[in-house]
């Protein structure tokens, strides 16, 4: 059988790199990107890393720090990131198919069936295609195997003197030496609970772990742990998938601005949340059986607590307003005006196709309404396509604009809305 | 006659009198904005132009500007290039400074009345 081959492309600093396209002064500086409610930095630019800043840090502690070290810091503009990466998404697919999107910033490519002679060439010219044609640098990794692919590509990324390009598909001396650099910590599949015991079996890289006896590696971590040693050697056992796997729960959460114990601010949050989850229920084409709402107290804060409320739908639905209004009557039963609450969560399960509704023989469901109720919440849908996410909306959900998440630092929709354009400043029109 | 059916929008519409639309049968494609302007989706982006010197080029403040990365930029092109401060300029590509060309200028909107 001919060898697979696969490329990981993986975006540098995503989110960073997504606010340096519109803000190109800032290459060369100290960036980074905070999440959710400006709590702690998600990406940094290789400046900030240098600078000691580490994932994670909590932005209240480094504020200062940023300022006398010029570090400018951004809101995560979740809009932006969404855009460009699908971009990248749509210029990587037009070169092959044979494509899985694995995360918002990185993507694996099938290459096996591409006419390619030089991996590292055809690694260099997709590079050069993406920084110019979109602006964001990427890293790219190619193998036989994915887990040997992320790791070149983490090589690729760390090593200057690669260029963001690795060939690891011939498996010798030279991919060894790669491999030796590579901390076990860092290798995909591995995280914090497996390397203290591989650390305690004397694997420290990546080379460790290529070269250890698999069925040891399966007395140490399963069928998984030897799963991992295999594709270290170049084997690929991991599927390939392609397909859009359907969700199986889907979750919408936000902390609120700040604490509140006011169930109006609470109502319209949970509105906002179950509208936006039950959207996205009704794009994968399918109906929840069960919701559920999840209220917790800041848990940095003595006296934790948290209070569920679900329900069950006799008729599987994707109406917001079902959902919306069963959710708030069964919170509004259990609740405690005396606790402040810090973060909500709106949680569909239980899902069944949203055409499998027409094949219920026994009568239970109220066909017709529930036939009504999708023609309504398709027409929603397709007038926020059209327009914005927001123009039709639940009466709740305007019951008070109280928990929305700070962003004070966030960057304009500069791909999204026409008002938040980039402005280009025409100067003095030359003749000759 | 057949009802016409919106998917989008899930809804049905049934017209029952009057002469059939000949058209009807023929599935053209309408014309599209997008695609007369934007030959690249991946790489295109917009600005909004800044600047009142350019009337006699036609192009006023607050048109905007329809950005093309992925065309490499060559003789009198326009493009939209970028100063140490960060602020985006644009200008023929003779007076722009080309380690900093940020994009080519493909297309110019300017709207009459709005």
């Amino acid at each position: 059988m001919k060898q697979h081959v696969y490329a990981l492309v993986d975006c540098n600093n995503f989110f960073v790199s997504c606010e340096r396209l519109f803000r190109p002064e800032l290459n060369g500086q100290p960036v980074v990107v905070l999440s959710s409610n400006d709590g702690c930095a998600v990406s940094r630019s290789q400046e900030a890393k240098a600078l000691g800043v580490p994932m994670g840090a909590p932005h209240w502690q480094w504020r200062d720090f940023f300022a006398t070290h010029g570090v400018t810091a951004f809101s995560a503009n979740f809009e932006l990131y969404g855009d460009i990466s699908q971009r990248i998404t749509n210029l990587l697919a037009s070169i092959t198919p044979h494509i899985e999107v694995y995360s918002v910033d990185e993507s694996f490519l099938d290459l096996t069936e591409l006419p390619i002679t030089d991996y590292t060439e055809w690694g260099k010219a997709v590079r050069a295609d993406i920084l110019k044609n979109i602006g964001i640098p990427v890293s790219i990794g190619i193998a036989p195997s994915k887990t040997l692919a992320k790791a070149a590509n983490d090589r690729a990324k760390k090593l200057p003197e690669l260029g963001g390009i690795l060939d690891l598909t011939e498996q010798g001396v030279a991919t060894d030496r790669y491999l030796a650099g590579l901390p076990i910590g860092d290798v995909w599949g591995v995280g914090r609970q497996l390397a203290p015991k591989l650390h305690a079996e004397g694997v420290h890289t990546a080379l460790d772990l290529r070269q250890l006896y698999p069925p040891r590696a399966q007395q140490l971590m399963g069928i998984h742990g030897r799963q991992m040693v295999e594709e270290l050697n170049g084997r690929g056992l991991l599927p390939f998938q392609q397909a859009h796997k359907p969700q199986q729960m889907i979750m919408r959460g936000r902390q609120f601005g700040q604490d509140t114990s006011e169930f109006y601010v609470i109502e319209a949050a949970v509105a906002s949340l179950a509208a936006r989850a039950a959207a996205s229920l009704r794009h994968e084409r399918h109906l929840a059986r069960r919701a559920s709402v999840i209220l917790r107290t800041n848990r940095n804060k003595p006296g934790y607590q948290r209070l569920e409320a679900s329900v069950r739908f006799y008729t599987p639905t994707a109406n917001t307003g079902t959902i919306t209004s069963q959710l708030v009557r069964m919170l509004a039963h259990d609740f405690n005006s005396h606790i402040k609450y810090h973060k909500a969560d709106v949680l569909l399960h239980d899902f069944v196709p949203e055409n499998s509704l027409q094949a219920d023989l026994l009568g239970m469901v109220n066909l017709a309404e529930n036939t009504r109720s999708q023609h309504t919440m398709r027409a929603i849908d397709a007038i926020n396509r059209k327009y914005s996410k927001t123009t039709v909306t639940t009466a709740a959900e305007h019951l008070s604009q109280a928990w929305q998440p700070k962003k004070k630092l966030v960057s304009p929709r500069y791909t999204s809305a026409w008002s938040d354009l980039p402005e280009a400043h025409l100067i003095e029109y030359g003749y000759g | 006659m057949e009802p016409l059916e919106n998917e989008e929008l899930g809804t049905t519409v049934a017209i029952h009198a009057g002469f059939p639309n000949p058209a009807a049968e023929r599935k053209g494609t309408p014309l599209s904005l997008d695609k007369l302007l934007v030959h690249h989706p991946s790489s295109t982006y917009f600005f909004r132009v800044r600047g009142h010197n350019w009337h006699r080029q036609g192009v006023f403040d607050g048109d905007i500007a329809i950005i093309d990365r992925a065309v490499t930029p060559s003789g009198s092109q326009l493009v939209v290039w970028w100063d140490e401060a960060g602020s985006f300029a644009l200008s023929q590509l003779a007076l722009a400074d080309r380690q900093r060309v940020w994009g080519v200028v493909t297309s110019i909107i300017h709207p009459f009345s709005s």
